[in-house]
């Protein structure tokens, strides 16, 4: 991902005043969309592998991230349940619906084309 | 680990989300931080730390509650609280109930699918015996305010006819006489050959007065109905049933004008009826089509021929206590003015809807009442089952119960749980009500009115939500109340095997058993009842053999065959291409079989007897038959001889009489060569000389003993014809029915055949009525046993393991197990020993209603009694000895291990 992009990231999840809500707000659905297309997972796991595959750098705050499931979640875009399993207590789980599938796959394309025009624009090469 | 709750809890306080979503929020929140927290102490921070950097996480001011504002909806201001004492919003609360309730039932599908099953018969049973109910006794009749019309009828009670039919000129007195009625109108049964359209047909009709259709309130769908100008001798006009002109017409519309060849005469059509237009009358006739009445002079001034119908219509504001008052009034007058015809002849005024439904109201009432049971026997299964799970489901009853859930909650959520299997089981109970409806309208009596109106409508979906309503509250409401109201600490501390109601929830299990045990047995003995009744029936000598008997009716048209001689000629060359028929033993003409029509009857007088005073004439059935006749119905001839065809018009006049006849008009003597003849001793009227004796025959009606009878010979009869072939055959009778009837169409092509049918059939049908009440009583019975075994299976299973380790410790300390055997018989037998006391004290009470509906046997017959008793107490005994042979196998050590 480009530095200007984890620039604008950083900023929005580290809580300091948002250059850009949408920007952000989009990129954060689309990480959360994509984290759930091959399998369900409750909101820590999901905080936990941002942080892993961002190597740090983008960090979800509880508070941020709850609300945003449950955005997507009223969109019909992922659907949680609580399941219990043997010894645990029990957990929400989310899993990615149909409509969810198609959202996904359609802002995985407008994402490479931003981040292509963006790259054009000011010769930031790809990392 | 720190209480990550009240944190986030006070942050969402402003948020205003309902109390159930806010739970949530908190739980799936606070897991979050606890996995944060125990990830901080794994990297090394100590426990504060841990907390501190969890705790940043929240500590962006507004932020948690800026966000879920923007995504969750606000709460209701009066917010749901399971489990707390603040107000509840109904609404919600039936909407969370209900959600909960599928999710039980759901959980729990062996329990729910016995319930419903249960419940759908028992619904499903209310529901089809509801609609017949509906059909037959609640919806008004269709015509204009129904509750208006009467009928009349001549009161005969001395010569055992209470409801007769009116003569002619009695008819026109009362018409021109009475006030009371804005209209009077007569019927008489008509039957029409109609040829000259392909296969000539027999068409049952009837003779109305022009203002019958006007006083019924019932216009013409095509066309029009008669006008007074129409009702004069020699008006041939016809109007046709709706069915008539649908399947013979082909539903053409053209056909308003065309003349139709009715008993060889021509007539006009001038109207078709809408359909289901039936006329009330003495039966539930199938009128195809109807003429004018058109009385002709000496017609009109016959007092002493009874064939007609009288219907009439009460002026508003004249009570039916009046119209009979002034009818009363007029009969007396007619009785001064006519001696001879009117001594002791009243008039009945009867209201329409009592006069069609009258016999068949008390069977049906019974069949709904014994339905009811039948609901309330599944009711008591049911309600077991719930108390057996309310058992079960002490813990979690327990758990909310701390949680703070008041115990009035949890009852309505229960009683939600109830209804909703009770709406379940009548949905199903609707799907099966159809398909018994459909059945049912097979071997319901066609006889009964309305019979082809009983469908599954508005009022009979509003009567099954109203039981099912009612039901799931009164088998819902003892475990509802059973099951949020006990014990809570011994649950919570795990007592265990006594809560769940314990000793009274065992009370009110074996009350329910001896309840359905007594309530099936008032329904067994009354099954029992109307079935041994209907064995007396069936098992009367209707005087006949009714066996290989062959009947078909042929009504000659008087105008191709208008005096005896051509009617003989006729019968006569039938006659011998029938004897000719293969399979064939014998045949004979007849005139109305029997049980079939209810028999015309003449007042005779005896020679060497002096006429009895006016009105007090001895009345005697009679019926035209033909030689052979006897020995083909195979009515033995006591005494003397049957007609021969020697017996004709040019020599004397002879008559064959009934034992009866004999016993009363001749008693001691042979009334062989003994004379009598129709109406007085002056009359013109022959005298006939009696040639023969015969047994009596049941004539009119199965039950009822027989009446007077003689029989004449159709060649000596002027005006009576006969009507009727029967014919005694070696092989199947319905075999012969095809060439028979060709053996009729080879002498007259034309000549309609109609009615085939077997007498064995025809005895049948004429007890119907009763086969159908015991059929239906012996099916409920059936089932309330069957649903009471379950009952008693079950509560003797529960009684069983709830009895483990008692049953162990016996054995361990000695007992055989057929003594553990006798020991749980024992109990069943008590329990279902106090239900036939209860049952049998409302045996007696109850069986009473039933006496109307038997025959032969008092309401209390001791030996039916007796033996249902000895039918339940061994059903009762096998539904018990699975559970007790269970309680054999009892291993001691593993039932004191399970302490």
């Amino acid at each position: 991902m480009t530095a200007v992009l984890r620039w604008y990231m950083a900023l929005q999840y580290m809580a300091s005043p948002v250059p850009d809500r949408e920007l952000k707000k989009g990129s954060a659905e689309l990480m959360i969309l994509s984290l759930l297309e091959n399998r369900p997972r409750h909101g820590y796991e999901i905080a936990q592998l941002i942080e892993l595959r961002s190597r740090g750098a983008i960090r979800f705050n509880v508070a941020s991230l709850y609300p945003l499931l449950y955005r997507l979640e009223k969109r019909n875009w992922i659907r949680g349940r609580w399941v219990e399993k043997a010894g645990q207590r029990r957990r929400r789980y989310y899993r990615l619906t149909a409509s969810g599938k198609n959202v996904l796959s359609k802002q995985r394309a407008g994402w490479r084309e931003f981040v292509e025009a963006i790259n054009l624009i000011t010769g930031i090469q790809r990392a | 680990m720190p209480d990550f709750k009240v944190e986030i809890r006070a942050r969402l306080a402003e948020v205003g989300l309902s109390p159930v979503r806010e739970a949530e929020i908190v739980e799936e929140l606070s897991q979050h931080l606890e996995d944060e927290y125990e990830r901080a102490l794994s990297c090394g921070a100590s426990e504060d730390e841990a907390r501190q950097q969890v705790l940043e996480q929240l500590n962006t001011p507004d932020l948690l509650r800026r966000e879920l504002k923007h995504v969750e909806p606000r709460g209701s201001e009066d917010p749901i609280a399971l489990g707390t004492e603040r107000k509840t919003n109904i609404f919600a609360d039936l909407q969370q109930d209900l959600r909960y309730g599928l999710r039980t039932l759901a959980k729990n599908p062996a329990f729910t699918s016995i319930a419903i099953i249960a419940l759908a018969l028992a619904i499903g049973a209310n529901s089809a015996i509801f609609s017949v109910v509906d059909a037959v006794l609640l919806r008004p009749l269709p015509f204009k305010n129904p509750n208006q019309l009467v009928m009349l009828w001549e009161n005969a009670a001395h010569l055992g006819f209470p409801r007769d039919t009116p003569s002619p000129a009695n008819f026109l007195d009362w018409q021109k006489q009475v006030t009371s009625f804005t209209g009077m109108a007569a019927m008489s049964e008509r039957s029409f050959n109609l040829t000259g359209l392909g296969e000539p047909e027999r068409l049952e009709g009837r003779r109305v007065s022009a203002n019958l259709f006007e006083l019924l309130g019932v216009t013409a769908r095509l066309g029009r109905t008669f006008v007074p100008e129409d009702d004069k001798p020699g008006t041939h006009v016809v109007l046709l049933s709706h069915s008539l002109w649908q399947r013979r017409f082909g539903s053409d519309p053209g056909i308003i004008g065309r003349a139709l060849t009715l008993n060889g005469e021509s007539y006009t059509v001038i109207g078709v009826m809408p359909p289901f237009v039936q006329l009330p009358g003495f039966d539930n006739r199938n009128d195809q089509l109807w003429v004018p009445i058109a009385f002709p002079a000496e017609e009109a001034a016959e007092h002493g021929n009874h064939f007609l119908e009288v219907i009439a219509r009460l002026k508003p504001g004249v009570t039916l206590k009046q119209a009979r008052a002034e009818m009363d009034t007029i009969a007396a007058r007619l009785e001064q003015e006519y001696p001879t015809y009117n001594t002791r002849r009243g008039a009945v005024v009867v209201p329409l809807h009592e006069q069609l439904v009258g016999e068949i109201r008390p069977a049906l009432l019974i069949l709904l009442g014994a339905v009811g049971f039948v609901l309330l026997i599944a009711c008591a299964n049911v309600a077991n089952l719930l108390l057996a799970r309310a058992a079960v489901r002490q813990k979690e009853i327990a758990l909310r119960l701390a949680l703070g859930a008041s115990r009035s909650r949890l009852t309505r959520q229960f009683l939600t749980e109830s209804v909703l299997l009770a709406l379940f089981g009548a949905g199903l109970g609707l799907l099966l009500a159809l398909a018994g409806i459909r059945v049912l309208r097979t071997f319901i009596p066609v006889t009964i009115a309305q019979v082809e109106t009983i469908t599954i409508d508005g009022t009979v979906l509003v009567f099954t939500l109203f039981v099912a309503l009612v039901t799931g509250i009164a088998f819902g409401l003892v475990p509802a109340i059973q099951g949020s109201h006990f014990n809570l600490n011994n649950t919570l501390k795990g007592g265990g095997r006594d809560s769940g109601g314990g000793s009274k929830g065992n009370r009110i299990r074996s009350l329910l058993v001896i309840g359905e045990v007594a309530v099936s047995f008032v329904l067994l003995i009354g099954a029992g009842l109307l079935i041994k009744s209907f064995l007396h029936l069936r098992n009367l000598d209707p005087g006949f053999r009714s066996d290989h008997l062959l009947t078909m009716k042929v009504n000659l048209s008087e105008v191709k065959y208008p005096d005896r001689e051509r009617r003989a000629a006729f019968f006569d060359e039938v006659m011998r291409h029938v004897h000719e028929l293969p399979g064939v033993q014998s045949a004979a003409v007849a005139g109305n079989l029997p049980l079939t029509y209810n028999g015309d009857s003449m007042s005779i007088s005896v020679e060497g007897v002096p006429d009895p005073p006016p009105g007090q004439q001895p009345d005697v059935v009679y019926r035209a038959t033909g030689p052979g006749y006897f020995a083909t119905m195979g009515i033995p001839i006591v005494r003397g001889r049957d007609f021969t065809d020697q017996d004709n018009g040019d020599s004397k006049d002879v008559v064959i009489i009934s034992e009866k006849t004999a016993r009363q008009f001749w008693p001691g003597q042979d009334p062989i060569g003994k004379r009598l003849k129709p109406g007085s001793s002056t009359s013109n009227s022959p005298w006939r000389e009696v040639i023969g004796i015969v047994k009596d025959v049941r004539q009119n009606d199965f039950i009822a003993s027989p009446k007077r009878q003689m029989y004449f010979t159709y060649r000596q009869l002027k005006n009576i014809a006969a009507n009727a072939l029967v014919v005694r055959t070696s092989i199947e009778p319905v075999s012969l029915a095809v060439p028979v009837r060709n053996a009729i169409w080879s002498v007259d092509k034309d000549q309609t055949v109609a009615d085939i049918d077997t007498m064995d059939h025809i005895v049948a049908q004429a007890v119907a009525r009763q086969r159908f009440s015991m059929l239906l009583l012996g099916l409920f019975a059936a089932l309330a046993l069957l649903l009471a075994s379950i009952g008693i299976y079950g509560v003797m299973s529960y009684s069983v393991a709830q009895r483990t380790r008692e049953i162990g410790i016996r054995i361990a300390l000695g007992a055989r197990r057929a003594d553990v055997l006798q020991m749980t018989l024992k109990q069943a037998l008590k329990l279902v020993g106090v239900g036939m006391i209860l049952g049998l004290a409302a045996a007696f009470l109850l069986t009473r209603v039933l006496q109307t509906l038997l025959f032969g046997i008092s309401a209390t017959d001791p030996i039916t009694f007796l033996g249902i008793s000895l039918v339940l107490l061994a059903v009762a005994i096998l539904a018990s000895y699975i559970p007790a042979l269970r309680a054999t196998k009892v291993d001691p050590l593993v039932a004191l291990r399970g302490q």
